[in-house]
């Protein structure tokens, strides 16, 4: 090895996609390099007869579109393959040495070569962003799924002995017999072979001690018969979410039609990865405010195991959505309690990413009432009182209060199904910028408690009215523009489009935001209901509203963007500090910001696409 | 030897792009080419201004006798891998050969040329005659030029690069210190033209 060029070999070494190269490939490139300097000022590429991938070394490069404006800059490390014919930029950009700059070329047909021996290292030079990008995200999920954490683990794999049943016209003392016998807190009922029923230690102790049912009668007196059940194939993380949107501790494990075992909350506890099952069932367990603050204190913890345990962040968002409905459910159910039942029906929606299910821990509440329409004014304040005792127990929780006052205690937003009618009538009709920021709250709703058919009927009407509905659109569209991605990065620093440089990026509004508009305007345009972002990119394609191809760039830029926000904010729960969405360039891998870069032209390209056809220059 | 002799050399009015130059440096066992011996020669050719790594050329050379302990700690060669080199006659032609009818490009030129005409009178009993390019000499110039004073240390190698935004290497290994003089060059010579047609005269420090 000619260990004389190794600082050369070791900057290579260091610098995607020459990285991936073995290491006696890494030895040998030096040698296939000529060195160039550019000054300042100067033309790039420069006019020189071999065509060549150039490698910046040091200083830098500037392109700039035809109407001058700063489109892309390239610092130590970044290369550019315009000339070996690769899809680089586009032809009517102009480089120029923005700084002196030392380049490494390396001649395109060696490029080639080396690009047919390592798959890896031509991928980087692969034809389309959309396929760089699609690796990228395979590559986070591949993590997800063969990491031997909590999540990838299969329901199977918890099932420790084969079924434990009893026939179901037995009497329940011989059900409690076989119970003490096998040692265990459930068990299954079968008639004629079928599974028909589960008894548990709490029916025990609620149905024959409290309620003094003998013990002779028939076990399947005192059993419900409606069992949930799970696939022998589910994950643990669906098997949790199941567990604690249904509030049930046993779940028996069927392969098919059979019966082949049973999973308890505290099979899953012992995962001890995370302690969702037990921040889930102390949700269940609290019986005051004060309780349900303690357990929404580990939700931080929860955010930060999981993202150890590799989970994306879709996963995440889901979990937190979980418990945060789980939370609010239970606050309803405290201030019902303390209230009395409800004078008319009502359902209590949330709104913004908790209606997403793409929650992080302890955002801010946003939430409201919609009453069916038999409601009175002198039963407002009844509800009045309702969301007061919601609101301030979320906000004791940690979901502080919305700053825009989108929440129930604002008579605004606690109103009868037709009020909500013509609320949206208004902001349909009539876009201005406030009905616009609303609509950016208002038209992600999900039901959390109570009476959903009051909701679904509302969303209905509005879908109705905002499909093909070219006026309306165009302004939401023009409102998702609002918030622009960044060009690049640049050193340690964002590179944003007048040229200037931020010291982070604000991911959530340079990167998540975005995609959430482009989704939303979508949905409403082709009257889809579905309110996930996910969802509604997917059900955009199929209904036709976006290209297959778009929505799966967009789907895969939303996934990765959003991933590295989970690990971000993991890093600041770590190092016991406040979460933000401030990424600091710093703290990724060159190889991040590629894909976050990729992700970036993905929005531009579709903000653009959304530009051109609703003809938005004449909103600025 | 006679070859070398006889290759034509270029004229002050050959543009540098076109100039075939050769960038050099010896690592030695001291300062004066009297008593000291090279331990090894690296050389890297500079064709259309530009620095052609494939011709990277680097030769250690064996001693005999110990090596004073500050050479090992300025150069990490040890006893053991002087001893593996090969002697000056093996090498000596290797190295006319590539430096026949070329521009020496050396920093601080006396030194190393002092060293190669020893070696060329040792062993063909003739003078070393070279143009050079020394860009210590360049820089010593410009400072001068521009009424800057000159502090100590400011024209080594690496402090020049320094000012010029050149990345840093481990310095005092033979082919590092040559690719890291022509890489000094090509960025001296850019700022002085910046038009890019810099001709030999303007950066000749000696014409033999």
């Amino acid at each position: 090895m000619d260990i004389e060029l190794i600082e050369i070999r070791e900057f290579l070494a260091r610098h995607p996609p020459f990285d991936v190269l073995p290491a006696q490939v890494l030895d040998q490139l030096p040698r296939n390099l000529i060195v160039r300097y550019l000054r300042r000022g100067s033309a790039f590429p420069p006019e020189v007869a071999d065509v060549s991938l150039y490698i910046v070394r040091s200083g830098a490069v500037e392109f700039r579109d035809g109407a001058g404006n700063l489109c892309e800059k390239l610092g130590e490390g970044d290369f550019f393959a315009g000339d070996c014919h690769l899809p680089d930029l586009p032809a009517d950009w102009h480089g120029v040495a923005s700084e002196d700059a030392l380049l490494y070329l390396l001649a395109c047909d060696r490029l080639q070569q080396l690009r047919d021996a390592h798959a890896d290292f031509s991928r980087h030079f692969s034809r389309s962003l959309n396929e760089r990008l699609r690796h990228a995200v395979s590559t986070i999920r591949r993590t997800y799924m063969q990491d031997v954490s909590v999540l990838g683990i299969r329901v199977m794999d918890l099932v420790k002995r084969p079924p434990v049943t009893i026939d179901a016209g037995c009497s329940i003392r011989d059900a409690a017999r076989a119970m003490t016998e096998h040692k265990i807190s459930s068990i299954m009922l079968l008639t004629d072979g079928r599974l028909t029923g589960i008894l548990t230690d709490s029916t025990l102790r609620k149905r024959c001690i409290v309620d003094g049912v003998p013990a002779d009668a028939p076990v399947a007196d005192i059993v419900k018969h409606k069992v949930t059940t799970i696939a022998h194939d589910a994950s643990v993380f669906e098997a949790l979410m199941t567990m604690t949107q249904l509030q049930v501790y046993h779940l028996p494990v069927m392969d098919g039609e059979r019966l082949v075992g049973i999973v308890t909350s505290s099979d899953l506890s012992r995962l001890q990865s995370t302690n969702t099952a037990f921040i889930a069932s102390d949700i269940r367990k609290a019986q005051t405010v004060a309780d349900l603050a303690m357990s929404s204190r580990t939700l931080p913890e929860l955010q930060l195991q999981l993202s150890n345990a590799s989970a994306t962040a879709f996963h995440i968002g889901d979990a937190l959505s979980s418990l945060t409905d789980a939370i609010t459910g239970k606050l309803l159910h405290l201030a019902e309690a303390e209230l009395g039942p409800p004078p008319v029906p009502y359902v209590w929606v949330v709104g913004g990413s908790q209606a997403r299910q793409e929650q992080t821990s302890l955002s801010d509440q946003d939430n409201a009432l919609i009453l069916a329409d038999t409601a009175q004014p002198d039963h407002d304040s009844y509800f009045a009182a309702l969301a007061a005792k919601v609101s301030d127990g979320l906000n004791a929780c940690g979901f502080s209060y919305c700053p825009g006052d989108a929440m129930a205690t604002n008579p605004q937003w606690r109103q009868p199904l037709r009020k909500w009618r013509d609320y949206f009538a208004t902001w349909i009709d009539r876009p201005e910028p406030k009905a616009l920021m609303l609509a950016c709250i208002f038209f992600d709703l999900r039901a959390v408690h109570g009476d959903a058919t009051l909701l679904a009927e509302l969303q209905r009407e509005v879908l109705k009215k905002t499909r093909n509905n070219t006026v309306f659109i165009a302004y939401m569209a023009a409102n998702a523009l609002s918030h622009r991605p960044p060009l690049g990065f640049f050193r340690n620093f964002v590179l944003i489009q007048d040229g200037r440089h931020n010291d982070t990026i604000d991911i959530k509004h340079r990167g998540i935001i975005p995609i959430i508009d482009l989704a939303r305007v979508f949905a409403l345009s082709a009257g889809l209901p579905a309110v996930r972002t996910v969802e509604r990119l997917r059900t955009a394609a199929a209904s036709g509203a976006l290209s297959r191809e778009m929505s799966e760039n967009l789907l895969d830029a939303f996934e990765y963007i959003a991933t590295v926000r989970i690990q971000h904010q993991a890093r600041q729960i770590r190092a016991g500090r406040a979460i933000d969405n401030f990424v600091s360039p710093a703290e990724l891998s060159e190889l991040e910001r590629a894909h976050i870069k990729d992700a970036f032209s993905v929005i531009k390209d579709m903000q653009a696409t959304l530009d051109n056809r609703y003809q938005l220059g004449r909103f600025r | 030897m006679r070859e070398f002799l006889l290759a034509p050399l270029p004229t002050g009015k050959t543009p540098c792009r076109e100039a075939a130059i050769v960038a050099l440096d010896l690592e030695t066992t001291g300062l004066d080419a009297r008593h000291d011996r090279i331990l090894s020669i690296a050389t890297v050719p500079v064709r259309d201004m530009a620095v052609v790594l494939a011709e990277a050329w680097q030769a250690s050379l064996n001693i005999d006798g110990d090596l004073p302990e500050k050479t090992v700690v300025i150069h990490g060669i040890t006893d053991d891998q002087a001893a593996g080199g090969r002697s000056l006659a093996e090498i000596l032609p290797q190295l006319l050969q590539r430096l026949c009818g070329k521009v020496l490009l050396v920093h601080n030129a006396a030194l190393d040329r002092a060293f190669l005409d020893r070696a060329c009178r040792q062993l063909y009993n003739v003078p070393c005659l070279l143009p050079v390019i020394d860009t210590q000499a360049l820089a010593r110039r410009q400072h001068r030029r521009r009424d800057l004073p000159i502090k100590s240390g400011d024209l080594r190698l690496y402090s020049l690069r320094e000012r010029y935004g050149l990345p840093r290497y481990g310095a005092h290994r033979a082919l590092n210190d040559a690719l890291a003089t022509a890489e000094l060059f090509l960025a001296m010579a850019a700022e002085m033209s910046p038009t890019g047609n810099c001709r030999l005269r303007d950066v000749m420090t000696r014409w033999y």
